[in-house]
């Protein structure tokens, strides 16, 4: 299988000299294509700091981060912007979608702005738009749009541009718990479709249970790894299990 | 805390996002109170009194539109002022601040900014008053003594203008304040809602904006005798409603359009700037009207004093025809009076014609004037002598041609046939010309130019009169030949006339007033677009964070920029130079003149100035949204 993304010994240090607490100490993993990892941890287990250190918000302290092959910790900031564009989608807790135009209009935009032609964005966005159940929903603004709406929205944009990689940011966090089930459902049957690879930070163990894989990080390093069996029930139940077993605050 | 030490502390720490505002609102108190100077000084009373008199009542007409002109300034400032401010100071509701406490931070507040405006302005007025004066006198070509003088009086008027006005607007925002529920406060700045706006509404709109403006237009270069005035009066509201409907109407109407049609908006950087004009435009197509509007005034201000200060030297010119014209009873003295002359000076040219006047009672003229008659052949004589054009047709039995002077201005913009009446036989204009044949003589009285025949039959009905003209070459000179020329006895009357001499020197104040309100124009509407972008800059910060968090690339959003701003420049821009073409043209009918290349160059430089502006804001922007 081919690998997507590959971490090794990750380290992040925050404040100054003299001053530093050490966020991420020492992390490795290999991501493969058509995985669905899900980071869980309790707050300030350092979840969003590896999220942001892989999709290369962030610069590590040390080690080193391969995206597709190319070792993203040593790129210039236009390359990085380049790979952000190309080879990563982002799904975030509070959407971010633009108020100023329609979802049809946001979820064309990363592909529009490419320089795909816009006949293909069109029948990109209403292909993507009628997996996710939001075809009658694409000439509303943002604002006229449920939460849930508005995050599968989110979802079509981050997958428009065929990204090697998805990572998605605790994307049930503002949602109820039906949103939440429709949203999972989508990303579950987007991976199992083979279209995205998805890395998605949570601390909700329901969530992480739509995963294949679930990483649970205390501390600056990863604690242990769940792997789902057949039955997703049983997968919740092991993770409810972990988590009570490491006994930290979750929420 | 108290509330003023509250409002003070808000006031310094905010001092530099305020800073555009007050630049603003001192730069108007300052050209204010420097008008208001220039008639307290004293220094115009050296032009003489009439001359004074003029250019007093011109500059207080001016003081008006700049304090109208500050009105609707303050008024805007403050509105966008408290919309940024609600948002800010609202927090203050969940510290359990009533609105009226609310409301009156925002009124101590504003003050501070009211009274630092004021105070820069009347400074900088004070210190400039000099430098403005100077300037002045300077484009007008006018030479008079200036010295430091700024009156204490119009400081103190310029200060009650600009509070009063002022005040008015913060008790509005109070007002405003404190009617607003909590929800309001909170979300000043983030009514989302309705984005679109709905069609219907907007065909109407825009059909109606076309339909008046056209009309405006219509209205503005229609020829019609004396209801020109009214005319231009109509045409006036008719624009400025028209250009308010277009840009509340048609342009919003033609985004919404584009940003519908996929296939079109899906192209490089068309999503985002289209997208964002449409959700703009809705809040600031009263800015871009106001803008238009503002322009087109500068433009007019600026043809109207060049048409005026070209009247003033066609006067001149005219005036200056000949050094000296003598009026005699009979023929034949052209060489006696001429060798009079050459005593002390050099003769350039010199012409002599007779001139027939009818008495009032042969003729149907209402006010009693006689009729000035001249013969054709007499005219053509005139122009071969002096070397003026002469290309009028020889008039019939029943017909004359109208020789007129130069007009200043005429209140109507369309050519009445004229009949005029002499002992019971009607006679009919053919043409008209304003050639100078008889210089200074044709200021005060219009002469019918007759045939040789016609004029022959009726001198029995009036009584002649000869007038013998002279250019000499150096006509500042001409005191010397003055009293050798009354000294002959065929002298009944001497015309002399002093190149040096300022009658009408006001028209050349006015010249240079309208080149500065042009200036003061079109740097206030920079500014108010200015302003407008640096302001929504701010609302957009967090939009142009989530597009570069999705990695969207910089070149992209800074194209996307350099769009959306061009379009806020350009489509003022291009509404003010179509209507400009009219107002100018309007203009140019009343004042008998064509001023298109006025028009063309006042357009060229704003044009000029607006791509300052343009590329200023696209960096100002750039660096507020964090690109």
């Amino acid at each position: 299988m081919k690998k997507v993304l590959e971490i090794k010994n990750l380290v992040k240090n925050y404040g100054t000299r003299g001053f530093q607490s050490r966020v991420l100490k020492g992390i490795d993993l290999t991501i493969y294509q058509h995985d669905f990892i899900a980071v869980m941890g309790p707050s300030g287990s350092g979840k969003t700091t590896l999220l942001n250190l892989l999709s290369t918000i962030d610069k590590p302290t040390q080690g080193s981060v391969f995206l597709d092959g190319t070792d993203i910790t040593r790129c210039s900031n236009t390359q990085l912007s380049q790979i952000r564009k190309d080879k990563i989608g982002f799904i975030f807790q509070d959407y971010n979608l633009l108020d100023t135009m329609t979802l049809q209009d946001n979820i064309a935009l990363p592909l529009s702005l490419n320089g795909v032609s816009s006949k293909e964005c069109i029948q990109k966005t209403k292909k993507l738009a009628e997996m996710f159940g939001l075809r009658e929903h694409l000439s509303k603004y943002p604002y006229q749009l449920s939460g849930g709406q508005k995050q599968r929205g989110a979802t079509c944009r981050a997958l428009i541009s065929d990204p090697e990689i998805i990572f998605a940011d605790e994307p049930t966090g503002a949602l109820d718990s039906k949103s939440s089930r429709d949203l999972l459902e989508c990303l579950k049957m987007v991976n199992d479709n083979g279209q995205a690879t998805i890395v998605m930070v949570t601390h909700d163990a329901f969530s992480a249970s739509y995963a294949k894989d679930v990483y649970i990080l205390s501390d600056g390093m990863i604690k242990c790894k769940l792997t789902k069996g057949s039955d997703r029930k049983e997968f919740y139940d092991r993770i409810i299990d972990m988590q009570a077993s490491m006994g930290s605050d979750f929420s | 805390m108290s509330m003023l030490k509250l409002a003070f502390q808000n006031f310094k720490s905010s001092f530099k996002s305020y800073l555009s505002l007050i630049i603003s609102l001192s730069f108007t108190t300052m050209i204010l109170c420097n008008f208001m100077n220039l008639v307290d000084s004293g220094i115009l009373n050296q032009l003489g009194e009439s001359n004074a008199r003029n250019v007093a009542v011109i500059i207080q007409v001016l003081s008006f539109v700049i304090g109208c002109f500050m009105l609707f300034f303050v008024w805007y400032s403050t509105n966008v002022f408290l919309t940024k401010r609600k948002r800010e100071i609202g927090i203050y509701v969940f510290m359990g601040l009533t609105n009226q406490r609310i409301g009156k931070l925002y009124a101590i507040e504003t003050i501070f900014i009211g009274l630092t405006s004021l105070i820069l302005g009347i400074g900088f007025g004070a210190l400039t008053s000099q430098l403005f004066m100077m300037i002045l006198m300077r484009i007008s070509e006018i030479t008079v003594e200036i010295h430091f003088q700024f009156s204490l009086q119009s400081g103190i008027t310029t200060a009650l203008i600009f509070s009063g006005i002022y005040l008015l607007f913060v008790i509005k925002g109070y007002i405003n304040i404190v009617r607003s529920s909590v929800l309001d406060m909170v979300s000043a700045n983030r009514q989302n809602e309705y984005v679109k706006q709905r069609k219907i509404l907007l065909v109407f709109k825009a059909i109606a904006g076309v339909i008046i403006l056209v009309l405006g237009y219509y209205m503005a270069i229609k020829e019609a005798g004396i209801e020109v005035m009214g005319n231009v009066f109509i045409a006036v509201v008719l624009v400025v409603a028209g250009t308010y409907l277009l840009f509340g109407g048609l342009i919003p109407l033609i985004f919404q359009s584009l940003a519908a049609h996929k296939r079109f908006l899906y192209k490089r950087e068309r999503n985002l700037w289209i997208n964002n004009v449409v959700f703009r435009i809705r809040k600031n197509y009263r800015t871009y009207a106001m803008v238009c509007v503002l322009m087109l005034c500068s433009v007019t201000a600026l043809a109207f004093g060049f048409a005026m200060k070209n009247r003033y030297d066609g006067i001149v010119h005219f005036e200056n025809t000949y050094t000296f014209q003598v009026i005699s009873d009979a023929s034949g003295y052209r060489q006696e009076f001429a060798s009079l002359i050459e005593k002390n000076n050099d003769i350039d040219v010199s012409s002599d014609i007779e001139i027939l006047t009818i008495d009032s009672g042969n003729t149907d003229n209402p006010y009693a004037m006689p009729y000035a008659l001249l013969a054709y052949s007499q005219v053509k004589k005139v122009a071969e002598d002096t070397g003026m054009d002469f290309d009028l047709p020889e008039p019939g039995d029943e017909e004359f041609i109208s020789l007129n002077r130069l007009y200043l201005m005429s209140l109507t913009n369309d050519l009445v046939e004229e009949i005029d009446t002499i002992n019971r036989q009607d006679y009919r204009s053919i043409a008209s010309t304003d050639t100078p044949y008889l210089g200074y003589m044709q200021e005060n009285m219009d002469y019918m130019i007759v045939n040789d025949r016609v004029y022959d039959e009726l001198q029995i009905y009036g009584q002649k009169m000869h007038l013998y003209n002279y250019k000499i070459t150096d006509a500042s000179h001409f005191e010397t030949s003055v009293k050798d020329i009354q000294s002959s006895e065929h002298c009944l009357g001497l015309v002399k006339i002093d190149p040096e001499r300022e009658e009408i020197a006001w028209i050349k104040i006015l010249y240079s007033v309208s080149i500065f309100m042009f200036m003061v124009f079109v740097f206030a509407g920079g500014c108010i677009l200015f302003m407008k972008l640096y302001n929504d800059a701010f609302e957009e910060k967090e939009r142009y964070a989530i597009l570069l968090k999705l990695g969207i690339s910089k070149k992209s959003l800074k194209r996307s920029i350099a769009d959306e701003l061009l379009f806020a420049y350009v489509t003022p821009l291009v509404v003010m130079s179509i209507s400009s073409y009219f107002s100018v043209k309007a203009l140019g009918n009343v004042m008998h003149t064509s001023l298109l290349s006025v028009n063309i160059v006042s357009v060229l430089v704003i044009v000029i100035f607006f791509v300052i502006c343009y590329l200023l804001s696209l960096v100002i922007y750039r660096k507020n949204v964090g690109i």
